[in-house]
């Protein structure tokens, strides 16, 4: 176990610098200049070369590689052209926000479904089953924007329960308590339009986990040793029914990253989803760099720690 | 089992069919079609959002900013006072309406400005915030007159080579210090024409030196006479900075201070959070007795333009900055929502959408072939349905806003199908098999996508295939500018208040080469250059009009570009707001809401 | 199978998707006997109409999706099913049409991605050794990379259109497959058929085709059959981002149109995301079909 997980955590940082050095050239070979992003379209000549050397876009690809990686190895992640300001600061600033809306949504998606599945799969062939069924296979079939753009026109302007855009009121300053019901109020929908993806898929693996388990032996002698159903179902069943949904949740997290740019697009939810489609546009590259290593990152953390949560769940499963 | 099982299939597809119905019928649309067309027709100049976004940064490329030879300063604002036609604004109505201190205004932004340094940037990003921070030397009206600023009077020599102005005593920066002829100077040399693109690229090479003979007299001098200098001094062109916050700081463009603004204007920074809003507040000591009347100026990024629109709609935004074609008529009926059309925003104004075709490619070097495009292109259609009636066909390479230089009746291309197939045939274009006669690319930004539509449907009809290739703004720019690697492209080219700075770029020869929105169709003509430089030295309106409609003959005649529609830009207000003032950078300095 | 659940999380898809198997029915024998059931699933109707739909396109659409025939934002009626859009272009034949296109995105998509983790996948299981660390290793390299963005990046910085959005997809989607198939291929490697086959002197290739892959690929397929569904919505998420091709239409590009008039015609909003919805959700009832059929006949 120690071994297996050293040896894991030794490869990141080969994985990161593979990532970033694929990266870098895709970014820096593609046609185009971040200049022309930053001096609007009026710069002559001379202002394109004073800039491209303030950058330090005017050395040979590989030289400018090699200083990257030389400024990431003190922890420099360089400053973000469109902002003038550190690439570490712009993306710590955002990244509240973003983890805010995915926790919320993670944690939504996970309790509605495994709820879901669970009532689904306790009663196979049921009405809850059949409309628990259907509705997973719709939510896993929408295009997250137009569901929520569809939740947009009729929660928001139509019936008016919940705010249209942002992260708080514009109007007002809340503090404290306010505060915190301000930014639930808000939440609520983007966090629900990235969720019900997540939601479909939680209820599915449930479901089908719920299934499975209750056909084992081991929940069949529970039940003839004489435990009550319920308690069989949920000490017994839905434990092992959740082993698949811890595997594939954390393995999502790429997923949610980019649920997290449509979601934001739409509900003006600021945050770092966002961040990497202005950047991409303005071709920020420092600011595109650090995203990547943040979400590869972010990836390569999420199947460790669901490995080690499976092992931890499932003591039949062994390291080496 | 088995029965149950059907049973159930019937009742899943059941769910799904009373879903896709529920939805049908909940979506009722709040204006009908018909409604929409005939404001269409109505609602007179504006454009949709996304040809503004890209119109407003594209602007001139003044890399060789001759120098006019103008008589006197005088002769200009005459110049100038006929350029706009005012346009009919709601609020000219409400103007009898007494201004009500207080409120906060919620406006729109598409981005986060990223920092607060106008000097340092021609986006529009930050300009959309920040010009409301700082003051220019000189504010111009909606129709582009220079009206007192930070200066209150200023002279110019009758040579038109030194402008004296003399600036407003008792001014401070929000920090308190006293603002003076120092920080002007300052920010001018040590910023401006360092860092502002457009500034530098203007001014650089024929500005000779600033003077300040005390602390509330500026006098500019210039190698040569030139004319059009009050226009480059508003709050956009040429904010003016706090000397003692930057001065030694060493990389202006890179520096905490561009977070923390200290300025002159009507509002100061009270919060930014980075990609959501940046929140100002009144100057409580602004120079202008009794502006602003707003308590506080809230900017809300929301990227998408239909959620800005919903917000706008909601009352959770007082102002929207473009508002797109289809929605200005439903904004215009609501009560609580107005409209005002702009034919120029900071940043850029009189623009043409303009089809450029690379004359570096054989089939464009056939004059018959340009006449043909301009002959099977229907532009009311495009007026009509791209831009939904927000502008009017183009008729001249110079936009009619600029009414003394714009020729009106120069040679036409009527929309005909039928001629432009004849001249195809007798250009030696015959049609191939599918009725095709050639094939050539359309580059354009993506926002641009739907003029390539219709175009591309209208050139069918003659057998035209025009390959749509939308890329991504620096793409399309390295494609076209510097690659060279296109046939025909669409840029909105704007013209500006003189065509010495949005014209003449994309028509001389000396402006060819890699540099953004010059002369992209590789158009050489000598007599041109000619014109351009002799329009350019001379004095008179009248003979500057001469010339440039003289050009615009030949323009006409050899068509190294086809001029599709003028745009306008219509900007999305709530209806309790007034007294905007919408086609400046800082709009809100005069703004007020009913409670 | 301890490999196949620390080294691959997605694999448990497999799994995950397999539906409900009824505890007192017997299992489903074939495909046919679903299909001829009294009322055929609601994923077989879905699929043969997103099917029809998009092969007769040509056929079933009244106008060319380009061609301007009517009047702008007609609603829905007897002479436009789906109304018209911006440009009076009829939507009942630009759905069809999308429909089409962004099958076949997620078709092409799919395969490219298929064939790379095959081909990966299999000379990582069978060979092992160095070959299958190096394989290995790049497989957990394109795993790691975040497909959503790679494409955006490709998309925005090099060539926009529908070519890219396929290829980079299909390019990056395979090392799912490629890791299901290793591990199903390393537990057959250990079966007494194959020891046998190998003791006889048959070759490599020969046991890859005959033995290894009819007996590793049904769960591949099943998992591919899922991947489908997944790149028509990618394709329509890039696009609503505005970084879609004008130039063929797609159920994305349908999509993308309708954004600035969404408050005034719904219709062009509505038809093609129900499109795309019940194409996805075809393709994944047929991916849960084909579990049901294949992994049956392969785990008796």
């Amino acid at each position: 176990m120690t071994r297996y997980v050293l040896r894991r955590v030794i490869q990141v940082p080969f994985l990161l610098l593979g990532i970033l050095v694929f990266t870098f050239f895709l970014i820096h070979l593609a046609p185009g200049d971040p200049i022309n992003a930053l001096a609007g379209e009026y710069g002559n000549a001379a202002y394109f070369a004073e800039m491209r050397a303030r950058y330090g876009l005017d050395r040979p690809i590989a030289e400018q590689l090699f200083i990257y990686l030389k400024n990431l190895a003190r922890g420099d992640l360089g400053t973000a052209y469109t902002y003038g300001q550190p690439v570490t600061r712009v993306i710590l600033e955002r990244m509240p926000t973003t983890l805010l809306l995915m926790g919320t949504s993670f944690i939504l998606a996970t309790s509605v479904g495994i709820t879901l599945g669970f009532s689904a799969g306790r009663r196979p062939d049921s009405l809850v089953d059949h409309s628990v069924s259907i509705l997973a296979l719709l939510g896993y079939a929408l295009p997250v924007f137009w569901l929520a753009q569809v939740m947009l026109y009729f929660l928001a302007l139509k019936l008016g329960w919940f705010p249209i855009q942002g992260l708080t009121s514009a109007r007002e300053q809340y503090t404290g308590l306010r505060l915190f019901l301000d930014v639930g109020h808000h939440l609520l929908l983007p966090a629900a339009a990235l969720a019900i993806q997540q939601i479909a898929l939680v209820t599915r693996l449930t479901r089908t986990g719920m299934l499975e388990t209750l056909a084992s032996p081991y929940v069949l002698a529970a039940r003839a040793r004489g435990l009550g159903s319920r308690r069989v179902d949920v000490r017994h069943a839905l434990r092992n029914a959740l082993l698949p949904v811890v595997t594939v949740v954390g393995g999502r997290i790429g997923f949610l990253f980019s649920g997290a740019v449509l979601t934001e697009s739409v509900f003006a939810w600021p945050g770092l989803g966002r961040l990497l489609l202005e950047a991409t546009l303005a071709r920020d590259y420092p600011i595109l760099m650090g995203m990547f290593l943040l979400i590869s990152l972010a990836v390569i953390l999420a199947n460790l720690i669901t490995d080690l949560v499976y092992a931890i769940l499932d003591p039949r499963i062994i390291y080496t | 089992m088995k029965q149950i099982r059907s049973l159930s299939r019937l009742m899943q597809q059941g769910i799904l069919w009373g879903l896709v119905i529920l939805a049908a019928a909940a979506c009722s649309s709040p204006v009908s079609v018909e409604q929409v067309q005939q404001a269409a027709t109505d609602v007179a100049p504006v454009v949709d959002a996304a040809a503004t976004q890209i119109a407003e940064t594209v602007e001139e490329v003044a890399t060789e900013a001759a120098p006019l030879i103008e008589g006197a300063a005088t002769e200009v604002s005459e110049a100038i006072e006929n350029i706009a036609e005012p346009t009919a604004e709601p609020e000219e109505v409400m103007g009898e309406m007494e201004p009500v201190p207080g409120g906060t205004l919620v406006v729109a932004i598409g981005e986060d400005p990223g920092q607060f340094n106008p000097a340092i940037t021609t986006s529009f990003g930050p300009h959309s915030v920040a010009d409301s921070i700082f003051n220019g030397l000189v504010a111009l009206d909606d129709n582009a007159n220079p009206q007192p600023d930070l200066a209150e009077r200023w002279t110019v020599s009758d040579d038109a080579t030194t402008y004296t102005f003399h600036l407003v005593e008792g001014v401070t920066w929000h920090d308190g210090e006293p603002f003076t002829s120092e920080d002007v100077k300052f920010t001018f040399e040590n910023i401006l024409l360092k860092f502002h693109s457009r500034t530098k690229a203007g001014l650089e090479t024929i500005l000779e030196g600033i003077d300040t003979p005390d602390e509330h007299t500026v006098i500019f001098r210039f190698n040569a006479p030139y004319g059009p200098l009050l226009q480059r001094l508003d709050v956009t062109e040429a904010p003016i900075l706090p000397r003692h916050i930057y001065e030694g700081i060493e990389d202006p463009s890179q520096t905490d201070a561009n977070l923390k603004p200290v300025g002159t204007g009507p509002f100061k920074l009270d919060s930014h959070t980075a990609g959501a809003e940046v929140r100002l507040v009144r100057n409580e000591n602004y120079f202008k007795k009794g502006l602003p009347y707003l308590d506080a100026v809230v900017f809300r990024v929301i990227p998408e333009a239909a959620t800005q629109l919903l917000a706008l709609e909601a009352g959770e935004v007082d102002y929207v900055w473009r508002v797109p074609g289809p929605d200005t008529a439903r904004l215009q009926q609501a009560t609580e929502t107005a409209v005002i059309p702009v034919p120029a925003g900071p940043g850029g104004g009189f623009c043409i959408m303009t089809l450029t075709f690379n004359l570096d490619r054989e089939v464009f070097q056939d004059l018959r072939v340009r006449q043909a495009f301009a002959h099977a292109i229907d532009r009311q259609q495009i007026l009509d349905q791209v831009i939904f009636g927000q502008g009017k066909v183009a008729v001249a390479p110079i936009s009619s806003r600029i009414s003394w230089a714009h020729l009106a009746d120069g040679p036409t291309y009527p929309y005909d199908p039928d001629t432009a197939t004849a001249l195809l045939d007798d250009a030696n274009y015959p049609p191939g098999s599918g009725g095709t006669r050639f094939s050539v690319d359309f580059v354009h930004f993506p926002t641009f996508s739907k003029y390539g539509e219709v175009m591309r449907e209208q050139l069918k009809k003659v057998g035209i295939d025009l390959e749509l290739r939308p890329l991504e703004r620096d793409a399309a720019i390295e494609a076209v500018f510097n690659q060279r690697d296109f046939d025909t492209n669409i840029i909105s080219y704007c013209n500006n208040t003189d065509p010495d700075i949005g014209v003449r770029r994309m028509y001389v020869s000396t402006n060819i080469g890699p540099i953004p929105f010059s002369n992209g169709a590789n158009y050489i003509n000598p007599r041109i250059d000619e014109l351009f430089a002799d329009a350019a030295s001379t004095g008179d309106t009248e003979e500057r009009g001469a010339l440039y409609r003289e050009i615009q003959e030949i323009l006409l005649e050899e068509l190294p570009y086809w001029w599709l529609v003028e745009t306008d830009f219509s900007v999305g207000v709530r209806a309790n707001c007034h007294d905007f003032r919408a086609w400046s950078g800082q709009f809100a300095e005069t703004a007020w809401c009913e409670s | 199978m301890t490999d196949l659940l620390t080294e691959q999380p997605e694999v448990s898809l497999r799994k995950t998707w397999r539906p409900f198997r009824p505890r007192s029915g017997k299992p489903l024998s074939n495909l046919a006997g679903i299909s001829s059931q009294p009322l055929a699933s609601l994923g077989w109707i879905l699929f043969t109409t997103s099917l029809l739909a998009a092969l007769t396109a040509g056929l079933l659409a009244p106008a060319d999706p380009w061609t301007s025939v009517s009047t702008p934002f007609q609603p829905p009626g007897a002479a436009h099913w789906f109304g018209t859009d911006d440009l009076g272009r009829d939507l009942f034949s630009g759905v069809l049409f999308g429909l089409r296109t962004s099958m076949l995105v997620g078709l092409t998509g799919t395969s490219i991605s298929g064939l790379i983790g095959i081909l990966i996948g299999a000379t990582s299981g069978y060979f092992g050794g160095w070959l299958d660390d190096l394989l290995m290793r790049l497989t957990e390299f394109f795993q790691v990379i975040p497909r959503f963005f790679l494409a955006l990046l490709a998309v925005a910085l090099f060539k926009p259109g529908l070519v890219t959005i396929t290829i980079v997809l299909g390019l990056t989607s395979w090392p799912m497959t490629a890791r299901l198939l290793r591990a199903q291929i390393l537990s057959l490697n250990e079966r007494e058929f194959v020891l046998a086959s190998r003791a006889l002197g048959a070759g490599t290739a020969w046991i890859i085709r005959s033995h290894l892959l009819p007996n590793a690929l049904p769960p591949v397929v099943v998992q591919l059959s899922l991947m489908i569904g997944q790149m028509m919505l990618i394709e329509a998420s890039l696009s609503f981002l505005g970084l879609g091709d004008p130039n063929i239409i797609s159920l994305g590009y349908l999509l993308r149109n309708a954004q600035p008039f969404l408050r005034l015609s719904w219709w062009m909003f509505l038809f093609p995301g129900l499109a795309i919805a019940q194409a996805v959700l075809a393709f994944n009832l047929m991916g849960d079909r084909l579990n049901d059929f294949l992994l049956r006949r392969y785990t008796r």
